[in-house]
């Protein structure tokens, strides 16, 4: 349990999916001018990362890596997937976004209306596909880490694209350098702002 | 030809999926023997490396095969003991330390499969190799031991780390840092102590402590943990070969 | 034409300081030079090929299916690429971790081959790839090169700056460990996008 906890406040903090990992940046750059679509593309990313992330784990357990066939038939046990991983996670990712679509567009229409135009960018977002990566490459041990492992990165998320939101409508009344002005000071800014996130490093529960 | 048709979106998928999986198990299944051999090979050299040996490697005109023969000629015996420090079957260089790891974490002894590697230098001195693994900041810390024939004195060490941030944590993995644990001694008389790693630097002269990386407080006192843990696993195996 | 089609993604198309493409994966492999130039020379493979592929196969995809296509192709490339780094170079492919496998959501392949690749033939459409795959490596290349200097006083694992001038060899030099830190990797883009707008003036975004 307490390592659960752990990982969930590891994720939001330390190893936050942007400021240390630059994770969903394009995405996270064309969004964030204002926080009203910040929040939308935020809370969907949270919640596709919250629905991929399990359903990757059970997957890289039981089928993908080195003898994880084993439960099948014993005589299994030297087939190693692992190689096929990138393409069955793009792969699941891929399809769960469009099943979550639909079945958002199907019950809950006014979640579907907010959320509607950035579903379909989800598919090929890094920073969904890095959580099922890094969840494979640091060797989770439970669904249950796993999972608060996406809800933390998810939440972690979250909070920086509408940070950055934030501040970046306030910048319009600031007097940038032309050449900086947009892109350029988007990414200093990030990277200020990923300098004040280290100080949590080192935390551990 | 309609491409929108249910029927043609079917083959297609299939024939691509088919082609795919097929291009992809060739490329994976005839890169395998060659991924192999380079695991193998960092593993070989890590050992080599904790008692100073195969300094080559880096020039090598051929690593693999360099560090192979290297391995033939000085690690003369390799075997597996048991929590009691006695020997059992299995093949030492195969034990996964993730797993053993995970067992001394929730102290199930009986089960620990722990490896050492038996080194004999050209002047004829026998050292033990051992592993260490653990947890650092980022990942994975893991690393081996070699130590003189007295189960006490420090010969050499070498550690590697999956992701400690670089050019502080990542200290643990330099050749400076792991000349400071030359000589240093894991028992204090007959008490076993480890060796401690100690912030703002250990007092000179003191056998059973090295110095923190500035910078690198997580890492430094995780490699401090995972050294205790894992040499403590084989101090039945020390007493029992201290004693012959 | 080939010439202009492969020159301009190097510098006024730029992928990643001008489209903003394909920084995900990207900034993270570069604190050394040696991984941020594999990464560069894979994504470069991944993105070109990719294009080809799609731009011969462009007149047979079913529509509903595109996307899919795409991702398989992207993947299986990457998978391919990931497995020779494997074997050939194993020590870079350690460096590079989980992010050889993040080229597959790389927006900067897939931007490429909606923009392009579908509606160009394969010759151009490879050209157009590798021109951009490359436009992303200079960038790297550039971040990777300002922080392993001053963050690690190294280029390619080589020392560049005289030994006696360390403090602890009693000079008067500190290698700057804030430049191996991952937040300035973006302050660094920030400043060369800042050198290339003030280069070219047609590039600075509208108030």
């Amino acid at each position: 349990m307490e390592n659960i906890i752990n990982i969930f406040i590891k994720s939001i903090f330390i190893d936050n999916m942007i400021f240390a990992f630059f994770l969903g940046m394009c995405s996270y750059l064309a969004v964030s001018k204002t926080v009203k679509t910040a929040t939308g593309l935020g809370i969907a990313i949270l919640f596709v990362l919250l629905v991929t992330l399990p359903i990757n784990y059970l997957l890289n357990k039981y089928i993908l890596s080195a003898g994880a066939l084993v439960w099948l038939s014993p005589q299994y046990a030297s087939v190693d997937l692992s190689f096929l991983s990138f393409i069955m996670f793009i792969a699941v990712i891929a399809s769960i976004t469009q099943v979550v679509e639909m079945v958002i567009e199907r019950f809950l229409p006014s979640l579907y209306t907010a959320l509607g135009i950035f579903l379909p960018l989800i598919a090929v977002h890094c920073a969904i596909m890095g959580g099922s990566l890094f969840m494979q490459e640091r060797g989770y041990a439970t669904i249950g880490e796993a999972t608060s492992f996406a809800l933390g990165s998810g939440i972690g998320w979250f909070l920086a694209v509408v940070a950055i939101a934030a501040i970046r409508e306030k910048l319009t009344y600031s007097h940038i350098p032309a050449p900086l002005r947009g892109l350029g000071i988007s990414f200093i800014i990030t990277g200020l702002m990923g300098l004040a996130f280290m100080s949590f490093m080192g935390i551990s529960l | 030809m309609n491409t929108n048709s249910n029927t043609y979106t079917f083959i297609y998928a299939s024939v691509l999926v088919v082609l795919v999986a097929a291009v992809l198990a060739f490329v994976a299944g005839s890169l395998k023997t060659k991924q192999q051999s380079n695991i193998d090979t960092e593993k070989r050299l890590h050992i080599l490396q904790s008692a100073h040996l195969a300094t080559e490697a880096a020039k090598a005109s051929n690593k693999n095969d360099y560090v192979a023969s290297q391995f033939e000629q000085y690690i003369t015996r390799s075997y597996v003991v048991d929590y009691r420090g006695e020997i059992t079957d299995g093949n030492a260089f195969d034990i996964e330390m993730k797993q053993q790891y995970e067992l001394l974490k929730h102290k199930l002894k009986q089960e620990l499969r722990l490896p050492v590697f038996e080194c004999t230098l050209d002047d004829g001195t026998l050292l033990y190799v051992v592993p260490c693994y653990g947890l650092g900041l980022w990942g994975p810390i893991w690393g081996y031991v070699a130590l003189k024939d007295d189960c006490n004195t420090i010969y050499g060490v070498v550690f590697d780390h999956k992701g400690e941030t670089p050019g502080l944590g990542s200290q643990i993995a330099t050749e400076k840092y792991a000349r400071q644990f030359v000589g240093k001694q894991i028992f204090d008389k007959d008490k076993f102590v480890s060796v401690s790693v100690v912030k703002g630097g250990a007092r000179p002269n003191d056998l059973h402590a090295v110095d923190a990386i500035s910078g690198g407080t997580i890492t430094s006192n995780a490699l401090q943990d995972l050294l205790f843990m894992s040499l403590e696993a084989y101090v039945p195996f020390f007493e029992i070969k201290t004693k012959q | 034409m080939f010439k202009k089609i492969f020159l301009a993604p190097l510098f006024k198309g730029n992928p990643i300081t001008v489209l903003t493409l394909g920084i995900c994966s990207a900034l993270a492999v570069t604190v050394k030079l040696e991984p941020a130039m594999v990464m560069a020379a894979s994504v470069t493979l991944v993105t070109g090929f990719a294009s080809l592929i799609m731009s011969i196969l462009r007149n047979t995809i079913p529509n509903r299916i595109r996307i899919i296509v795409q991702l398989v192709v992207i993947a299986a490339l990457v998978i391919v690429v990931d497995q020779v780094l494997k074997a050939y170079a194993y020590d870079a492919s350690k460096q590079l971790s989980i992010f050889v496998g993040l080229i597959i959501t790389n927006c900067l392949i897939m931007g490429r081959i909606e923009a392009y690749a579908l509606g160009n033939k394969p010759i151009p459409s490879l050209i157009d790839g590798l021109a951009n795959g490359l436009g992303f490596g200079i960038v790297l290349t550039v971040v990777a090169f300002v922080r392993e200097l001053i963050g690690s006083g190294t280029l390619f694992d080589i020392p560049v700056i005289p030994h006696s001038w360390y403090v602890a060899n009693g000079g008067f030099y500190e290698n700057n460990g804030l430049f191996i830190l991952p937040p300035m990797a973006l302050i660094v883009i920030g400043l060369v996008i800042w050198v290339q707008r003030s280069i070219s003036k047609e590039l600075i975004e509208k108030q």
